[in-house]
């Protein structure tokens, strides 16, 4: 082999890394099943240990292969650029769902791995492929085969229509996104050809298909029943994946979208497009905190914190339509994720240990556990994102380019509402222990996995709450897209032309 | 229009077996299915001259795909004769009147030069995809049958992809490799999810 060739193998490996440790993990998880490397009773422990150090693998690779000229690779005619923040979350994603499937451990916990592998593979890659939006449609079917395998573990008709409405809404908005690069690559030629509509009016209709599928991905109003389904039913690593971290991805890539688009074009796009994402925005949030406030068991409480997270999304896309240049509204989205994924895990620790997901159960489970009441008290920092930085920061700079005042203030009172369920859930822990309580044992300090949990969860709420400056790498503007062009006409002459003289 | 020789017949072939996918049951609309697929993938890849491996890719993915989630005990020589029988097709047709006049609305909107770039596009790949998303969409809204609904998003999703052919050309080799496993996607969840809640139901 030259040295050239092993240069471009070398990028090949580097631009692909979590695609190559996703496909690895087909055939190692497997064979550590096989009774060769040990009893058959332990092989869903070996699967889920060697599921868990593949994504440390796969997060440890990403960061290291990086985003840099080296580790861009052309594979055929397609050129896969790896960007600032599909690496972050790859990095990231892989660090929180190794946690997350070790502490939910359980017959299922290996192939949890593996979806949260290939989970990561696809966000790394669609956010690498710069190919006009379909990536949008990988991510997009990526989480429903994410959450068709999630949802395979027993036949469970609710976890199954759960699936099905995410099928659903998929393939509606699959339409949207053709909709939105149709118009997107007609922009161009209606600046030369009086014929075309506006570019204003092209652009309005590309940004409101772009933001209809941001919705419909992230269960923003009016496609929150989604969200709620699939945190009630699927899963935490599937629900997570599926409901969280894909729709980040997607909403990277629309903001994105949506900011060069509007970047483009020299009048304002405006009309209807920024008031009904405010709106989405706004009534998402609400819906999200007072559902959060009403609900008693765990599970749906997480989901309705998912839909406020959603809000932000809608709000953040009215941002970037207002002011393309500002980076606030991608700055929301990875830490975003990162706080839903420490309510995961909190969850799944919770019900890991008391086998119940009824809050009225629960009543005294912090005093019980200590360990996981440091996994909330992260949560908590990382929802009000303490103490006040540029997290809070680009959160009002997305309210004030969003909309209006009231806007702004319906917003401010629904991420308060969405602290105090949370809060509601730290306090219960306090109260007067329940019996499912009193009967569990507390968790030893000494146990490795309790020490992962503490420092992991207090990095993960750190890194939400913008500690480490790590929210700025997601909100790098992505590779843009070769611009998609309609064919050219056909040239050849009809039979019934004429010559002219 | 530039509706050259095969693309009409095609059309046509494509939008009536998307119809029996969507109206029909058993093994008519499998049948429906798998050929609306295959006519579908031939008008979108436009194989005239060398082989597209996106065409060879889609055909691949979604004949695994439909022979696994195919309903257990559908291929039976006595089954086929019944249920493929003209009577029963146009029967089955003529019972969803709805369906059949979307689809032509679909070909006479699709066949029309609209506004936009479309006026270059072509005519019968348009048409046929305006038909299919007709056909297919209406469906996903309101259809409370999982397993026909499931069809149903595979025919929208063939439509959304004939539109966006017409206008682009076929698509680039990875995004018709990722589109290809991701119709297979479709139409394997669907057939599994469909399956858990019939037999929740029943239970």
């Amino acid at each position: 082999m030259s040295s050239v060739e092993i240069t471009q193998t070398m990028a090949i490996v580097r631009a692909i890394f979590p695609l190559l440790v996703a496909l690895a993990s087909l055939g190692i998880l497997p064979l550590m099943r096989h009774r060769a490397f040990g009893a058959e009773k332990d092989a869903g422990d070996r699967a889920a240990r060697a599921a868990i150090s593949l994504l440390v693998l796969s997060a440890l690779g990403t960061l290291l292969a990086g985003a840099s000229y080296a580790s861009t690779a052309q594979i055929g005619q397609t050129l896969i650029d790896p960007s600032e923040p599909g690496r972050l979350m790859a990095v990231l994603g892989g660090l929180v769902f190794a946690l997350i499937v070790a502490i939910g451990e359980g017959r299922r916990a290996g192939v949890m791995g593996q979806l949260a592998l290939f989970g990561i593979a696809g966000i790394d890659s669609a956010l690498a492929l710069p190919i006009g939006l379909a990536p949008i449609a990988i991510l997009l079917f990526t989480g429903l085969a994410i959450g068709g395998v999630a949802a395979g573990g027993k036949d469970d008709p609710a976890r199954a229509r759960a699936v099905f409405r995410d099928l659903r809404t998929i393939t509606l908005l699959l339409p949207a996104v053709v909709i939105a690069e149709i118009l997107r690559s007609t922009i161009s030629l209606s600046t030369t050809d009086a014929a075309y509509a506006t570019p204003t009016s092209l652009g309005a209709g590309a940004v409101l298909a772009l933001s209809l599928a941001a919705l419909g991905a992230s269960g923003a109003f009016p496609f929150h029943n989604r969200l709620v389904r699939i945190f009630e039913s699927l899963p935490i690593v599937g629900s997570l994946m599926v409901g969280v971290w894909i729709p980040t991805a997607i909403s990277l890539i629309v903001i994105g979208e949506i900011a060069t688009i509007a970047n483009g074009i020299t009048e304002p796009i405006g009309g209807a497009v920024v008031p009904a994402l405010v709106l989405a925005g706004v009534v998402t949030i609400l819906f999200g905190a007072i559902s959060a406030l009403l609900h008693d068991d765990i599970g749906e409480i997480i989901g309705f914190l998912a839909v406020g997270n959603a809000g932000w999304i809608a709000l953040a896309a009215a941002a970037a339509v207002n002011t393309p240049a500002d980076p606030s509204s991608r700055l929301l989205a990875v830490p975003g994720a990162l706080t839903m994924s420490l309510f995961g895990l909190w969850l799944i620790a919770l019900r890991r240990r008391y086998g119940t997901t009824s809050l009225l159960a629960l009543s005294g489970w912090a005093r019980k556990t200590g360990a996981i009441m440091v996994v909330m008290i992260g949560a908590l920092i990382a929802l009000v994102a303490l103490p006040p930085g540029v997290i809070i920061g680009a959160r009002l700079t997305v309210l004030a380019n969003a909309g209006g005042p009231l806007a702004g203030l319906l917003s401010v009172i629904g991420q308060l509402a969405l602290i105090a369920a949370a809060l509601r859930l730290f306090v219960t822990g306090f109260t007067e222990q329940s019996s499912t309580v009193k009967r569990t044992q507390p968790l030893r300090a000494n146990n490795p996995l309790t020490v992962a949990l503490l420092v992991g969860a207090l990095a993960i709420g750190a890194g939400a709450a913008g500690w480490f400056s790590v929210e700025i790498g997601g909100s790098t503007p992505l590779t843009p897209p070769a611009s998609s062009s309609p064919l050219p006409p056909d040239v050849s002459p009809s039979p019934d032309a004429t010559v002219a003289p | 229009m530039n509706i050259t020789g095969f693309e009409l017949p095609l059309m046509l072939l494509v939008t009536v077996n998307a119809m029996l996918a969507v109206t029909t049951a058993r093994r008519t609309a499998w049948v429906g299915l798998g050929l609306m697929i295959i006519f579908a993938a031939l008008l979108e890849f436009h194989p005239t001259g060398s082989i597209s491996y996106g065409l060879i890719a889609r055909l691949a993915a979604l004949g695994l795909a439909l022979l696994i989630a195919m309903p257990d005990g559908i291929f039976t020589t006595a089954g086929f004769r019944s249920d493929l029988a003209p009577r029963q097709i146009v029967a089955a047709l003529v019972a969803h009147p709805v369906v059949a006049a979307s689809a032509v609305a679909g070909l006479l909107l699709g066949s029309i030069p609209l506004a936009l770039p479309i006026e270059t596009s072509n005519a019968a790949v348009r048409a046929a995809g305006i038909a299919l998303l007709m056909i297919g969409v209406p469906p996903l809204l309101t259809s409370r049958y999982v397993e026909a609904t499931s069809r149903a998003a595979l025919v929208a999703i063939s439509g959304t992809l004939l539109l966006r052919a017409s206008i682009f050309g076929a698509l680039e080799p990875i995004a018709a490799l990722a589109f290809s496993a991701g119709l297979a996607t479709v139409l394997i969840v669907g057939a599994r999810v469909a399956s858990t809640i019939a037999a929740g139901d029943e239970s």
